[in-house]
């Protein structure tokens, strides 16, 4: 049963896109999937990333910058995790990258579809030169926020658990599934390298930085 | 009578590179734990005594009674703060 304030009957349209996303985060746990709040992509040296992290962090400038790049696309916001033989996969949903205007600059993008409800360009993978990889297994984990200059340091075990916990908070929902969804992210994070990541605009003129500060 | 300390049922909890994470469903916190503290916490799934978690901590670390006696008490003074535990007499 859900109840809706007359508020929030006011602004179903607005609403839409979170509600149904939560109704089916709570359905795709009943699978094994476990959302993660991230963009996931793979380099061209066949590794996967994943970046999770909050809104506005730069996730999805950086999706489209990595994309631009040639660079495999597995979600620029929505991921979810699962388990694939002895791994952890994120499995994202084929759909377009989303920028805000102060991304469109700073990659120069040209085109897209402009998203009104989102204040968005939206533009396909392909579009930017990139494509898309339904499954990602990421090996690599980033922590992003926005800095002056880009940088990474290595994240401590603590920190990168919690991190994975932050950006899958839904974990902390229905106990039935928790343990096992929490596994799922100590998982990943025990199969990856993971770094806090310092986005500053410097990569935009440096587009091999990523790969080359962390090899 | 004899303290004894126990998980509590709402508390899950993964490691990492001998440190934790430990969830507490009923109050939907979440918390980082040392790694003494995660061979602590891993050792109330089933109740202990405080002489028993001292016991784990020597067995495990090479530091004097003393020194484990001080960390496990401020750890479980912590844990009780947090309601990650229970604390019971027999």
């Amino acid at each position: 049963m859900v109840w809706l304030s007359p508020e929030a009957v006011d602004a179903a349209e607005a609403g839409e896109r979170s509600f149904f996303l939560v109704v089916l985060i709570f359905l795709m746990r009943r699978l094994g999937w476990y959302h993660v709040h991230g963009a996931s992509f793979i380099d061209p040296l066949g590794r996967g990333w994943l970046m999770a992290g909050d809104s506005n962090c730069g996730k999805s400038t950086t999706t489209a910058l990595v994309a631009s790049r040639g660079w495999k696309v597995g979600t620029d916001d929505i991921g979810f995790l699962a388990r694939e033989g002895e791994h952890i996969v994120s499995r994202g949903m084929r759909t377009t990258i989303g920028l805000r205007p102060g991304g469109v600059a700073l990659l120069g993008a040209k085109g897209g579809r402009y998203l009104q409800d989102r204040n968005k360009e939206a533009y396909w993978p392909e579009e930017l030169g990139g494509g898309w990889a339904p499954i990602v297994t990421p090996e690599i984990i980033v922590f992003p926020r926005l800095g002056e200059r880009t940088s990474v340091v290595r994240a401590p075990a603590r920190t990168a658990l919690s991190s994975m916990v932050m950006w899958s908070i839904w974990v902390l929902c229905e106990p039935q599934f928790a343990q096992e969804h929490l596994d799922v992210l100590g998982q990943v994070a025990r199969q990856s390298r993971c770094f806090d990541l310092t986005l500053g605009p410097d990569l935009f003129d440096h587009p091999t930085l990523l790969e080359a500060l962390i090899p | 009578m004899t303290k004894q300390y126990r998980r509590h049922d709402d508390i899950r909890l993964t490691a990492m590179e001998g440190e934790g994470v430990v969830l507490h469903m009923g109050e939907r916190r979440y918390f980082t734990v040392t790694e003494t503290g995660l061979v602590i916490l891993e050792a109330l799934k089933t109740p202990r005594t405080f002489e028993a978690l001292v016991d784990a901590i020597t067995n495990e670390y090479d530091v004097t009674t003393e020194h484990a006696q001080r960390s496990v008490q401020a750890f479980l003074d912590q844990c009780l703060s947090s309601s990650l535990i229970h604390e019971s007499e027999h």
